[in-house]
């Protein structure tokens, strides 16, 4: 079996940035990803007990390595600065690569 | 009246108490918790309750009458948000973003603190005008549409200043900040349309419209849901706000002197303020003090999911945990009776000449 090489991009936010963070993704012509809620803790204290605006989310994203690029660029210069969240990318093999570019 | 001894008879209810008891659970770490789909159903069922009683007597009373308290909420709250922004400006040293924000937190409404103050007229055996419902539907979102306006201007003008500041040519740098002014700038219609199509106004005006239709007999096969169990979902849903307040006690350290201050002291200028103009407006006892809390009460549960979006530089710890943990509780324990004798005390005044001079002292 050939496994073909990609890049998976996750990103664990406050829930009040998903918005944002889907609007970016659909500019880049993302049309795919995964998206659920979770709990944690970090800088800004536990996260996500009491309000539903308080949850946070966590979204996974499959493409080539340029496009997610762009992406962690843009979240990076224009959410950062008010939003609580993490995001990294990762190794991953997949079989139909032409699914995720 | 006296306030203590209806301070103390309010603490002994079952709403305040449940309420405690949420803020106890909280602080000796207990699991206890609401299932999340109740704490996200119980404020659709309250404003569902509320706007169907609110339906039910504009049937009865109609629209006439509501007009001027309506328009004059309005003008109050435009005016309160503006006010508070001075002061947290100028007294707080704020930041500009955390000001309107937290302005615009007190210039709005809480549909919670509004159920609470009506089951505690129900409790006192004191009706209210059936349309303030309607007046809470429409003040929820003035404020917020205020300060964001104002936070826009603000922002394009900083960023016109930073420009001219700029040497000329540097290309490079006047596409940085109209980059910067695309993102610091909301968009005013985007947000007038997220918080009109917001649930909590599209249930509260949808139910309005519904028990407008209904009228008293339709609702009596309903009522044994939105009437009989009213009471006990609030004490219920405060159960829920009680542990959640509890869990942000030790960030109230955090926000300082200053804010815990504005957030006891502006709610009650504020509320005392609602009742006199209302009492003035002749609205009822129970009204005026209805009235009152709407000027008083702050937003806890739209403004986060509001401002986080159109205001983002602002820090939602303060405001969340200064309406939330300081306000919240003082309102429905302190304020409420405090409200109450006041309408009680300018309702039992000669007359309605006498409260407009009552009022003009006041105000002077």
């Amino acid at each position: 079996m050939k496994l073909f090489d990609v890049k998976l991009l996750t990103i664990t936010c406050e829930i009040l940035a998903q918005k944002n963070i889907l609007e970016i993704l659909n500019k880049h012509g993302i049309t795919g990803y995964t998206l659920y809620e979770v709990d944690g803790n970090g800088s800004k204290g536990i996260r996500g007990k009491g309000f539903k605006n308080e949850k946070n989310v966590k979204i996974e994203i499959i493409s080539t390595e340029t496009r997610l690029k762009d992406i962690v660029e843009e979240i990076t210069r224009s959410l950062f600065s008010d939003f609580a969240i993490i995001l990294y990318l990762s190794d991953i093999q997949v079989l139909r690569p032409e699914k995720f570019i | 009246m006296d306030i203590l001894g209806l301070i103390q008879a309010n603490i002994l209810t079952p709403v305040v108490l449940f309420f405690i008891l949420g803020i106890v659970a909280a602080r000796i770490r207990s699991d206890l918790k609401m299932p999340d789909a109740i704490s996200e159903f119980l404020p659709i069922y309250l404003l569902a309750a509320i706007g169907l009683h609110g339906g039910l007597e504009m049937r009865n009373t109609g629209f006439s009458n509501m007009l001027i308290p309506m328009l004059t909420a309005i003008g109050l709250s435009l005016v309160f948000t503006l006010n508070h922004y001075q002061i947290l400006r100028h007294l707080g040293k704020f930041n500009i973003f955390d000001s309107y924000a937290l302005a615009s937190t007190y210039g709005a409404v809480g549909a919670v603190t509004f159920s609470v103050g009506l089951s505690f007229l129900k409790n006192q055996g004191i009706e209210s005008e059936g349309y303030l419902a309607a007046v809470l539907a429409v003040l929820e979102p003035v404020s917020f549409i205020l300060a964001i306006f104002l936070t826009n201007m603000a922002v394009s003008k900083q960023i016109q200043s930073k420009k001219q500041s700029l040497p000329e040519g540097t290309l490079d740098n006047n596409e940085k900040t109209s980059g910067m002014a695309e993102q610091s700038k909301t968009n005013i219609s985007k947000v007038l349309h997220e918080s009109i199509t917001g649930k909590a106004i599209v249930i509260l005006l949808g139910c309005i419209a519904i028990g407008y239709i209904i009228g008293d007999e339709g609702f009596d096969s309903i009522s044994i849901v939105f009437d009989e169990l009213f009471t006990g979902a609030i004490a219920i849903f405060l159960l829920e706000m009680g542990i959640i307040a509890g869990q942000r006690l030790d960030d109230i350290k955090k926000v300082g002197a200053f804010l815990v201050a504005f957030s006891i002291l502006l709610p009650t200028f504020n509320g005392i303020i609602g009742v006199l103009v209302a009492t003035a407006l002749g609205l009822s006892l129970g009204g005026a003090m209805m009235f009152g809390l709407l000027m008083a009460s702050a937003s806890f549960i739209a403004a986060p999911a509001v401002l986080r979006h159109a205001i983002p530089q602002a820090k939602p710890s303060l405001y969340i945990t200064s309406a939330l943990g300081i306000t919240f509780p003082y309102n429905i324990i302190i304020l409420l009776p405090i409200m109450l004798t006041v309408s009680s005390i300018v309702h039992n005044l000669d007359g309605p000449i006498n409260l407009f001079n009552y009022l003009g002292i006041n105000l002077l």
